[in-house]
Formats: C-alpha cells, sequence, structure tokens
C-alpha cells in the first residue's frame, strides 16, 4: 500500500510501511530511526572519559579494563533488549493479530492474538512520563463474558507514533474489523 | 511568549482587540481541584454540575484533579465531560503537595493539547489549583478561582494560608464566591479589588429533592441533621440539643445522618440518656439517599459554626421541611426569613429556635411542603450558575481581559505581597517561566498532539453518540459509552 513517514511522540522521524496481502489481511510496520553513530560516540566518550579522570586520579588500570568491557556490554545488552527498530502488526481478519517487535540485534519477539478474543482495536489516551499520548490498543474479550473487557494490548509501544499515524493504522484495522464483525452478524 | 492559541493573532496580548477573540462564544474551560469525585463533597458536586451545564451550553469542559487510588490516567463521563486523574502525590487531606514547579510540566501538557482558554480553579485547600493557576499565568493564560470556604484571621494557620491566597489571587482575573459574606472574607484575606470578586451561590437539583408529607410520621415531631460529624459542622451543640429537647418533648425524635470523628459524643449522649429509640444514627449516607431521609422529618436542623453557603439547608427547605440554622457566615443570605429560624450558634438559643419551629408546627401555621418547595426551587439551579458564570461576569469578561505580562506580574508581585514574600515569589515565578521556556525546547508545542474534543462546538462525543448507537446494530458493541472511554478517541 505504501509508506509514510510520521514523527513520534518525542518529534523523532518514524516510517509506517502498509502492506495489503489480500482483502482482509493488512501488515503495519513502524520502523524506528536507526542508532546514530553520534549517539554511539557520546556515550562510550562520556564512559571513558568518566574512567580516565578515576584512573588519573587512583593509577589503577584496573578502571580503564572495567570502562572498556562496561561499555561492550552495555552496548550488546542495550542493542539486544532495548532498542527497537521495528514494531509490525499483521491482522488477518479470519484468524488473529500478530504483534512483532524486532530488536535491533536481531532479535524478534512475536505475540499472537486470535480473532475470538479480539474485541476490538481502538486508541485511547494515557500518561507517559510527563507526557498525555494516544496509543493504539486492542482490547481482549473476557473470556468468561464476552461483553467485558479483560485486558489491553498496547500496539507500538516503543516506537510511540503519534495520533496521525494511528488514525491511519485504525481506519485500516476497522476496515477489516467491520467487515469480519458484519459477516459474523449475518450468520447470527 | 504566551501558548498562542490556534487563531492566526500574532500578538497574543493583544486578545481583545483580535477579531477572532473579540466575542468568543464558546470557551475551552478547565476545572482544576484536587477535589473531585470519588470524592464526596460540596466542591466535587458543584464542579461536576457546573461543567455539566457549561457543556450543555455548548463550551468545552475538562476536569483535571489527581488520582484517586486505583482511578487515574483519563476517563470520560456523562456527557463527554473529561477528566485527568494526575499521578501526583496526596500529601494531606486529599490535597496534592506544593511546589509550585513539580506539575508544570503534566499541566502545560494538558493545557496545550487541550487548547485550554480558561483555567478555572476551585477551593482554596487545593494546592493542584494554586499550581494550576500560577502555570497558568505563567502560560498567559486567563484565570478563574472559586472560594468554597471560609477563613479566620487569627491562627497562625490562616495567617499563612491567607497569606498563599493574597500572593495567589493578586494577578488571578477574577473570583467567585459563593456568598456574600463568603466575597467580603475573601476580599479582606486575600488583600483584593472588590471589582474582581462576584458571587454566584451555590445549586441544587430541585428534581432530586421533592417533598413527600406521606412517609411523615403524624404521631411524632422528627428533627433530621444531614452534615459531616466533624467540629465545623457543631456537632458539640447538636450533643448539647438532644438530651434536652428530648426532655421537653416526648414524642420528638431525631434522624441523623453523616458519619465523622465526632459521632462518639452524638452516641454517648444517646447512651447517658437512653435514648436509643428516639435518636437513630444512620452514618455516612449516599447522595441518592439524602432526599429518603430528609423527607421522613418535619425540621431540618443546621448546627455549624462557619458555613460560606449552606448546600444542606437549601436540600431541607427543598424537600419542605421547615429549617432551625445557626446565624453564622453566609447563611443568612441563603433562605428568605419565612423558610428558616435563625438562632445564634449555642445550645439554649437552638433549642429555642428548635421550640418555635415545633410550636409551630403543632398549630399548623407552617407552610405546606409544597409551597416550600415550589418557592425554593427556582432559587438555586444549576443552569442558572453556569449562565452567570458564563455570562453575567466572568467567562466572557475574562476573556476580554489582558493577562498581566511576565514584568507586570513580577512588579504586582512584589508590591502587592510585600516585599520578603513578593519577592520570593516572584523568583519562582522566574523559575518556572524558564522551566516553561525549557519545557517548549524540549517538547515544542507543534510536537503535542491536539486532544480530540469530546465537548464544545464539533464535540465528538454528540456525534459519536449517533454514529455509535447506528454501528451497534451491525457490530453489536458495548452500549454504554461512558464505560468505554476509549471508543469517543478510536470514533474520530
Amino acid at each position: 500500500m505504501g509508506t509514510k513517514e510520521f514523527l513520534d511522540a518525542h518529534g523523532e522521524k518514524i516510517t509506517l510501511h502498509q502492506e495489503a496481502h489480500s482483502v482482509s489481511c493488512r501488515e503495519f510496520s513502524v520502523v524506528c530511526p536507526k542508532l546514530s553513530v553520534r549517539s554511539v560516540t557520546s556515550c562510550t566518550c562520556a564512559v571513558w572519559l568518566a574512567a580516565y579522570a578515576i584512573f588519573a586520579y587512583t593509577q589503577n588500570t584496573l578502571v580503564l579494563s572495567a570502562a572498556i568491557i562496561c561499555t561492550i556490554c552495555g552496548l550488546l545488552l542495550y542493542l539486544h533488549f532495548m532498542k527497537i527498530d521495528q514494531e509490525s502488526l499483521l491482522l488477518i481478519g479470519s484468524l488473529g493479530i500478530q504483534l512483532t517487535t524486532s530488536f535491533a540485534s536481531g532479535k524478534e519477539s512475536t505475540v499472537f492474538i486470535e480473532m475470538c478474543r479480539v474485541k476490538d482495536v481502538v486508541i485511547n489516551e494515557a500518561f507517559f512520563m510527563q507526557k498525555v499520548v494516544y496509543y493504539l490498543c486492542i482490547l481482549l474479550k473476557d473470556p468468561t463474558d464476552p461483553k467485558e473487557i479483560s485486558e489491553i494490548v498496547p500496539v507500538f509501544q516503543s516506537s510511540k507514533p503519534r495520533m496521525d499515524c494511528l488514525t491511519d493504522v485504525y481506519r485500516s484495522c476497522q476496515e477489516i474489523l467491520s467487515v469480519k464483525s458484519h459477516n459474523v452478524a449475518t450468520m447470527d | 511568549m504566551v501558548y498562542r492559541r490556534h487563531c492566526s493573532c500574532t500578538n497574543p496580548y493583544s486578545s481583545a482587540t483580535c477579531d477572532c477573540h473579540a466575542t468568543p462564544r464558546f470557551h475551552s474551560i478547565c476545572m482544576v481541584s484536587d477535589f473531585f469525585y470519588p470524592n464526596v463533597g460540596g466542591v466535587e458536586s458543584h464542579i461536576y454540575q457546573l461543567s455539566q451545564c457549561l457543556i450543555e451550553r455548548g463550551h468545552k469542559v475538562i476536569i483535571v484533579t489527581h488520582a484517586y487510588g486505583d482511578r487515574k490516567g483519563i476517563r470520560y463521563l456523562t456527557n463527554g465531560l473529561k477528566v485527568y486523574y494526575l499521578p501526583l502525590k496526596v500529601m494531606y487531606n486529599q490535597s496534592t503537595a506544593t511546589t509550585l514547579l513539580h506539575s508544570l510540566p503534566l499541566l502545560r501538557f494538558i493545557f496545550v493539547r487541550e487548547r485550554v482558554s480558561v483555567i478555572h480553579s476551585h477551593s482554596s485547600f487545593s494546592a493542584m489549583a494554586h499550581d494550576a493557576l500560577f502555570h497558568a499565568k505563567t502560560m498567559g493564560l486567563h484565570t478563574v478561582f472559586t472560594d468554597h470556604s471560609l477563613f479566620g484571621f487569627a491562627d497562625v494557620s490562616s495567617v499563612l494560608t491567607n497569606k498563599l491566597l493574597t500572593v495567589s489571587l493578586c494577578d488571578t482575573n477574577h473570583i467567585i464566591c459563593v456568598s456574600y459574606t463568603s466575597k467580603e472574607n475573601t476580599v479582606l484575606r486575600a488583600a483584593l479589588n472588590p471589582e474582581i470578586v462576584s458571587v454566584i451561590p451555590n445549586a441544587i437539583d430541585p428534581t432530586d429533592f421533592t417533598p413527600d408529607p406521606k412517609i411523615r410520621d403524624r404521631s411524632r415531631i422528627t428533627v433530621v441533621v444531614v452534615s459531616r460529624l466533624v467540629y465545623r459542622k457543631g456537632i458539640d451543640l447538636l450533643g448539647g440539643i438532644i438530651p434536652e429537647m428530648c426532655q421537653r418533648y416526648p414524642n420528638l425524635h431525631f434522624i441523623i445522618g453523616g458519619e465523622g470523628p465526632k459521632r462518639i459524643i452524638l452516641e454517648e449522649v444517646r447512651e447517658r440518656y437512653q435514648l436509643h429509640d428516639r435518636v437513630r444514627l444512620l452514618g455516612a449516607l449516599e447522595h441518592q439517599q439524602v432526599r429518603n431521609v430528609l423527607v421522613q422529618g418535619d425540621i431540618f436542623l443546621n448546627t455549624s459554626l462557619t458555613e460560606a453557603f449552606c448546600m444542606a439547608i437549601v436540600e431541607g427547605a427543598s424537600c419542605g421541611l421547615q429549617v432551625v440554622s445557626t446565624r453564622v457566615g453566609g447563611i443568612p443570605e441563603v433562605l428568605p426569613e419565612n423558610f428558616i429560624i435563625l438562632c445564634k450558634p449555642s445550645v439554649k438559643s437552638l433549642c429555642s429556635g428548635l421550640e418555635q419551629a415545633i410550636n409551630r408546627l403543632l398549630a399548623g401555621e407552617l407552610l405546606s411542603p409544597e409551597t416550600i418547595h415550589r418557592t425554593v426551587s427556582t432559587f438555586y439551579t444549576w443552569r442558572d450558575v453556569a449562565e452567570r458564570t458564563e455570562k453575567v461576569c466572568v467567562y466572557n469578561r475574562v476573556a476580554q481581559e489582558v493577562v498581566l505580562p511576565m514584568d507586570q506580574r513580577l512588579e504586582r508581585l512584589v508590591r502587592h505581597c510585600g516585599v520578603v514574600t513578593g519577592c520570593i515569589f516572584a523568583l519562582f515565578a522566574i523559575v518556572s517561566f524558564l522551566l516553561l521556556n525549557f519545557l517548549r525546547w524540549m517538547t515544542p508545542d507543534s510536537s503535542i498532539d491536539i486532544a480530540v474534543n469530546a465537548t464544545g462546538p464539533n464535540g465528538a462525543w454528540l456525534r459519536q453518540y449517533s454514529t455509535e448507537r447506528k454501528h451497534e446494530l451491525t457490530r453489536k458493541r458495548d452500549p454504554d459509552a461512558c464505560k468505554e472511554p476509549s471508543d469517543l478517541s478510536a470514533e474520530h
């Protein structure tokens, strides 16, 4: 369907890829900005300068090796567990919703929600740090009472796209969901 | 450096002359107070009812309060009234701590995203209300403050709060008090120009408080007391009145609704004089139960020691009861003389007042409940309050006024509040101004999403509600839109 550029809640650029695999199957992926060389360099420099300062004061070389190990391990852990490159939402009308998070190291984590558990996809607002942000979320039905909501699953949690981007995704999702629920209604 | 509304006027200070601001028909109002539902009280219901009536008049209203336990985040109430429950620490008596700075980032974010034009703070006990006034002035928004309570002048705590009030109100655009006594009190406490203080009373919903004389027990005389059982409500006086009156009139009964630390006094009295069958303590009452308690009585007794505007006596009178009350604060202004018997706040005077009411009752001289209800129900209605708040004095007038720019504000602070306090708070004003600029640099106004208007012109709520109904037929959704707030923004 295409690629569009949006801003996230922090004012950085993100891109939204929309792909329609079939009438009732769409994939949305939000790509966050890559880790910039500048921020890596500045972090490393800060740690090393601090280490050199301590080294100059204590004359202990152990400090320097510890600093090197710290930066390397820190970078690895950051890339593996914290830095998220891409978040995607795959919506298949007859099957369910799959949420995939890809980390910078290539690690992927996937959550699949069956369509029978999905009540709706909505945009909600919440406090986040010192901000109030809009977020897209999936409402899950309570298995005991289908009228109630048992859980809210937020989507695009780390990229935090702004309202315009969310509305795009929301509209497309609703197109599929409304067709699906219409079918259910006519079957009843 | 004033937060710009999305009109084309470039000079933010000349809003009165700018076309789009010359006659703003609809305002975007933000009510701020620490006290809101689920907490129960006069201020809470005032904010709620006023907001509902303003929404009905076509304004956009949002409410900002602090989180109450599990109730945090953003909620929608009836008719799309949006409530922000901010995650701030509660310090004392449901009031948040104040540093005059820490709530700025969140409040600024909310004011910007909701495009608020008037900040309306409630209650002088609420730290958040004062914080919001302070930030709003820094941001160049119009400010209104409603004072709901009376204060003393003599003790240390009132001297301190009065000083803070002076600082907080010296550059506020307009102040509303609930009675003339309260106005006098506020003007003196905060050293204000009386011209910027309006009196708009509280109101009740007369349809909630209708008389039902059939429920009354003709064989006995029933006195009803409904109030929180605290010192301020004169429960100690009540403890003195009950045995005396019960001794004089063998068919006199008391029904007391409400809960509080002074309940023990009433229980002691009941124990000592063996009045278990004649004094009923009902405990805490919910709002909808109050009417059913009131209609059981013949006489409504209010023993308050201080009161800015007594809602309870209006409720009592609206249910058709003869009111006996202490002559304190704004109470004499509330009802005309033939509906109320006023006494000094002493056991002796209150007893003679009750006696007078009982004699009239026995002689059949009291007005019929329907007459009282019909007359009182025209006195205080929320629609009237909302209209007066909007038109006659406050919002329309405030919108024409100019918010003081920073230099004048500092000058006013130092000149008006004394050198020491003035300088300290001027310093705070400068710090908050710098912080605001820092925040503007960190997250510019342009990177803040504009919130979907639930109420006001083009409010999504009513439009959405009708489309929602259509959707329901095909999609079998949850019909209760109030419980399902997320759908509102989703429908945008």
